[in-house]
């Protein structure tokens, strides 16, 4: 184990989506109460490996939605890994289950999903189930890692929009690309421009 | 449509991750690969597993059988890009990824040409026993396998 000097614990390890993670910056995830789920026996396995290589030894590994659910009914987490394709109940279906759970701090924690392929069909589930990380194969030790240390990060609040429950889907800061096309801004914008020009036949 | 802004909390990952003590990232990700690395050879016998159930599903005798039938060699398809994708198996995932994008197109009540998972099933175990050095022969795999692809998906956008 490292013991990190303060000015390397200063210089944090990532700024932002797909930002690659300096060598050198420390990260301490030890203590991460971690379950991972997946139908996969060797994914599962993977995935475990992968951790442990981060210092993260997974507290929880199931191979079903419903093994999973019976733990976070009674188990406090930290960090959820979850396969998206699944028999019986699907990782959207549990992340979505889990969010709505009312349990307290599991519906909160931070969930990433990993996907081999996602069906066109489950496009939407994968962007409104609640995960804070869709993660698509190939499945690399660097790409789990910089997702991990950005979701440590995340400062995101959490929304209820209609059946959606979880962290904000906007991750861009600042002015959008392109014409603005969120409805609040532009009703915003409409407002200001007329009360602007109120202002400007008052005076 | 109302929107419920829950306060902002920190998780207990946050709290954590610069705590003293922990591991650097060139630490943590050597040892991540080399855990990985570990898993090579059970990797391979999961792959070949994989294509030898994707060789063993039989053409479906009646549309009732489709749906299941092209479940089954969606999660054989699904399984090899799992067991594959962390060892730089790029061609076997593509192949792999090919087949799980036409069963995902396959329309529910319309027929579904078996052979497309036949020729991938073949392609797979072909491309699983080609020496990597044969470049060209597994270039000319995937061509047939893309070309397959182009005639069979519809195009992008229209979905």
């Amino acid at each position: 184990m490292a013991s990190p000097s303060s000015s390397a614990r200063q210089s944090r390890a990532t700024g932002g989506v797909g930002e690659t993670l300096r060598e050198s910056a420390v990260i301490n995830l030890t203590g991460a109460v971690t379950m991972v789920v997946d139908d996969s026996p060797f994914a599962l396995d993977l995935t475990t490996q992968a951790l442990l290589g981060f210092g993260i030894k997974t507290r929880y590994t199931c191979n079903s939605g419903a093994e999973a659910m019976a733990i976070l009914r009674d188990q406090p987490i930290d960090l959820l890994i979850v396969d998206c394709e699944m028999p019986d109940m699907d990782g959207y279906a549990l992340v979505r289950w889990l969010r709505r759970s009312g349990l307290d701090p599991n519906a909160f924690a931070p969930v990433i999903m990993t996907a081999a392929h996602v069906r066109r069909s489950k496009v939407s589930e994968a962007r409104d189930c609640g995960a804070s990380f869709v993660v698509t194969k190939p499945f690399s030790a660097s790409t789990l890692l910089e997702r991990l240390v950005w979701i440590a990060r995340d400062t995101r609040p959490f929304l209820e929009v209609g059946d959606y429950f979880g962290p904000d889907r906007r991750f861009r800061q600042g002015e959008a690309p392109g014409e603005e096309r969120r409805s609040s801004l532009i009703r915003k914008a409409q407002f200001e421009t007329e009360r602007a020009a109120a202002q400007r036949g008052d005076a | 449509m109302a929107v419920i802004t829950h306060a902002q909390r920190r998780s207990n990952l946050s709290q954590m991750i610069d705590k003293p003590g922990g591991v650097s990232i060139g630490v943590a990700l050597t040892q991540a690969r080399a855990n990985i690395e570990a898993k090579r050879g059970e990797a391979a016998a999961v792959v070949d597993a994989q294509i030898l159930a994707l060789e063993s599903i039989t053409a479906p005798a009646s549309p009732a059988e489709l749906t299941a039938r092209l479940e089954q060699a969606y999660h054989a398809a699904n399984a090899v890009i799992d067991a594959a994708s962390p060892f730089e198996l790029d061609d076997l995932c593509r192949a792999s990824a090919g087949l799980c994008d036409v069963i995902d197109a396959a329309q529910p009540g319309q027929a579904f040409d078996w052979r497309i998972v036949t020729v991938h099933a073949r392609s797979l175990r072909l491309l699983q026993t080609l020496p990597l050095e044969e470049t060209v022969a597994r270039t000319q795999v995937l061509e047939s396998l893309k070309q397959i692809l182009t005639k069979k998906l519809p195009p992008k956008g229209s979905g």
